[in-house]
């Protein structure tokens, strides 16, 4: 069982993390930063959910990465193979590499956060510092959106089966699989948000004035230290990532 | 809730006519409705008779100008100038617009489907009942005590800190009554309050709604059925096709002729129970068992915590089995077992002799027909057609469309093929759902809650489809709580209780 964070103190980490990350601008520590997501991942026993949500996004970066800067990489010179106007370089696979790495940490660590933070503690912290309330309801709405479209694929997926339909193991049969799940899938969520909107609506979402929140987010003085160190880093990698990008200093 | 009685307000309608946009003809034309403080109103009607929107019109949920085209007037009287609070509304552009949630503060609104009551972004039943109070800025004090008090009047003390998405039907029900009295609005409107509610839940709202009326509420209930509740409003408005069939107290219209061919199921009459019309099937080979089966969403929980302990089960070909028991006892669960969709921690599954383990869904479709407890979770096609032509082209090849054809006729659906099934009414979705288990000719149907959302007709399309499934030797496994439906049609009934299954 991890700790009980403050939602804006795991948000200010994740935030930090990635600032660092990509100020940094290099593979090694892109590298050790999403193998760190994955370890706490594993420590906090998200490991799984995290993996496939963030292999599903990144096995297709990963990929077009690859064809368009390995094979194409304008800039290329040391070729190491060649096929017709395609030329593998090390200087593409390189940037290739160094693109997919920081993406990976970035996605990594977003999952891990979207995982690890209780949206409904998150949603009560950003209202109680009187951000609009459609903020934290969109905010919410996009962290729940994977769990959600879940459920309703489910849903869908059990109907169907339940009717005959046997998804096998091989390429084919989850293709068409998807296929079939698709349309009612997307048509299933709208007709959702269309009923969930008229129920917000009268129950005063969209209300002007003040809010108040039901939850009660325990903080502590330390994790105010933490937040504000972390904001403080990752406001100085820019800053350093800034200087060293301009004239005369080294990038 | 925030003090000791809501305000006293009356709320007057006269639709003219109500039509959707796209559509032609009026869902709705020369209705009159009052709700008057502390007065039960009943508004009766078969599936497609205009309550629902009547009720929506009512709420504010559905609008003239943004949904459809509405002449008439809403008129909200809390007591001061008769004039005041009047909306006259006659189809044009400068109609007055309603503010929902400022509608929402004199008059609450459950839906049909309770589901769509909720935000979807609160993971806990009391997060979810103070939804409301957090978008009015009450103070978090406050706003614990309303929630114990709204809790515990609804019979929701115990599941205050469970995922809104795990509750059942019937606690999902009570859970959106509650999201609706939690404002205290002086009017509130109901439809099908009692739906898959067990006989505790039922009671628990019923004594709700008369302390409501003592609180000097007005309360609108919509139904398809003359049931305990409805039997107590003292005025009830009969609809049939958008318009007023009836109007009057209720000895006044049981009394004669006026429900018959309203689509209005009238229940609880006192009088000889049916029996099945078929008798007990003789002894023969089981046609689906359960053998030692034990259940829990989480494996690693102690046996005594399971859902389901150790239950055995059987039934024969051509025998109807009743399955009854209090909300979140696990009956849902039970028929997902049967196909696969869950799989038993402990015990097997036997369909047809054969054990399940390790058979895919699809494959034990092919004898074993679900009808789902929302027609919502089953229905996902763009047409009724294409809705109970899915996957029979496996199982009957070029016949298929003619047994769709059959399926949909058999619950009078023919003539609907082209609608997309949201679009129908609530029993005519319930029926949709079943014609797609019907069209396969399962050896075994497990109907979950089939009665639910019924109108007479439906009531007839479902009796007699389970007759001619078990007349033709199929064996049909019925969970409900409508205990007068499981008398009327079950060779056995037995009763999922702490997770254990007896027979009554």
């Amino acid at each position: 069982m991890t700790p009980r964070f403050h939602p804006l103190t795991l948000l200010a980490a994740a935030a930090a993390v990635l600032a660092i990350t990509t100020a940094a601008s290099s593979w090694p520590v892109s590298l050790m930063v999403a193998a760190g997501a994955v370890a706490l991942a594993a420590a906090t026993g998200s490991a799984r959910r995290v993996l496939l949500a963030g292999g599903a996004i990144l096995a297709p970066f990963w990929l077009s990465l690859l064809v368009i800067h390995g094979l194409f990489y304008p800039e290329g010179r040391t070729v190491l193979l060649g096929f017709g106007p395609a030329r593998v370089t090390a200087e593409g696979i390189g940037f290739a590499l160094d693109m997919g790495l920081r993406t990976s940490a970035f996605v990594l660590v977003t999952m891990l956060f979207s995982f690890s933070v209780r949206v409904p503690e998150l949603v009560a912290a950003l209202n109680s510092r009187r951000l609009p309330p459609q903020f934290g309801y969109v905010l919410a709405s996009t962290l729940m959106l994977a769990p959600i479209i879940a459920a309703r694929l489910q849903k869908v997926r059990q109907a169907q089966e339940s009717r005959g339909l046997v998804v096998e193991k091989g390429l084919r049969s989850r293709l068409n699989a998807i296929r079939l799940q698709m349309v009612p899938l997307v048509l299933g969520l709208v007709h959702d948000a269309g009923t969930r909107a008229q129920a917000l609506d009268a129950r005063g979402f969209r209300r002007p004035g003040p809010r108040s929140s039901y939850r009660e987010v325990s903080d502590s003085m330390g994790q105010r230290g933490f937040r504000f160190c972390a904001l403080l880093l990752a406001a100085a990698a820019v800053v350093l990532r800034i200087m060293a990008s301009y004239p005369g200093g080294q990038s | 809730m925030n003090g000791d009685g809501a305000a006293r307000i009356t709320l007057r309608a006269a639709i003219g006519s109500f039509i959707f946009h796209g559509e032609s003809t009026p869902a709705l034309s020369c209705v009159e409705i009052e709700a008057a403080p502390g007065r039960l109103t009943a508004v009766l009607g078969g599936s497609g008779s205009g309550k629902s929107t009547l009720g929506r019109l009512l709420a504010a949920w559905l609008a003239g100008g943004r949904d459809g085209v509405l002449r008439g007037t809403l008129h909200l009287d809390a007591g001061g100038d008769p004039e005041d609070g009047s909306l006259v509304f006659s189809g044009t552009d400068d109609d007055p617009r309603i503010d929902p949630a400022a509608w929402a503060d004199h008059v609450g609104y459950v839906p049909q489907d309770a589901l769509a009551m909720l935000s979807g972004v609160r993971g806990t039943v009391e997060e979810e009942l103070a939804f409301g109070l957090e978008n009015r800025g009450a103070e978090r004090a406050e706003m614990v005590r309303i929630v114990a008090e709204t809790a515990r009047r609804t019979g929701l003390t115990g599941l205050l800190e469970r995922d809104p998405a795990t509750l059942s039907g019937g606690e999902l029900r009570r859970l959106a009554v509650g999201c609706a009295i939690i404002d205290d609005p002086g009017v509130l409107i109901l439809d099908e309050p009692l739906a898959s509610l067990d006989a505790a839940g039922a009671r628990t709202v019923m004594e709700l709604i008369s302390d409501l009326l003592d609180r000097g509420v007005a309360v609108v209930v919509l139904s398809q059925q003359v049931d305990q509740l409805t039997r107590l409003a003292s005025h009830w408005l009969v609809l049939k096709d958008g318009g007023v069939m009836a109007a009057g107290r209720p000895g006044q219209l049981l009394g004669g002729d006026l429900l018959a061919g309203s689509g209005v199921v009238v229940g609880g009459a006192q009088g000889p129970r049916p029996v099945p019309a078929t008798s007990a099937p003789t002894a023969a080979a089981p046609a689906l068992e359960l053998d030692g089966v034990s259940f829990g969403f989480e494996s690693s929980g102690p046996r005594s915590s399971r859902l389901l302990q150790n239950v055995d089960f059987s039934v024969v070909p051509g025998e109807v089995v009743a399955v009854t028991g209090p909300n979140g006892a696990g009956k849902s669960t039970l028929l997902r077992l049967f196909n696969g969709l869950l799989r038993p921690l402990d015990g097997e599954v036997r369909v047809g002799g054969v054990g399940i383990a390790g058979v895919p869904t699809g494959i034990v479709a092919e004898r074993l027909g679900l009808l789902f407890q929302h027609p919502h979770d089953q229905l996902f096609e763009r047409t009724a057609q294409r809705e109970v032509l899915f996957g029979l082209d496996r199982l009957f090849g070029v016949d298929a469309p003619m047994k769709a054809a059959a399926a949909l006729a058999s619950v009078g659906l023919d003539g609907a093929e082209d609608v997309h099934p949201h679009e129908l009414p609530g029993s005519g979705q319930r029926l949709l759902a079943l014609a797609t288990v019907l069209a396969r000719e399962p050896a075994v149907l497990a109907l979950d809650e089939p009665t639910v959302a019924l109108d007479a007709h439906g009531f007839e399309r479902l009796t007699a489809a389970v007759s001619a499934a078990a007349g033709r030797g199929a064996a049909v496994v019925i969970v409900t709580h409508d205990l007068a439906f499981a008398q009327a049609h079950a060779h056995r009934t037995m009763e999922l209780k702490d997770g254990v299954l007896v027979g009554c």
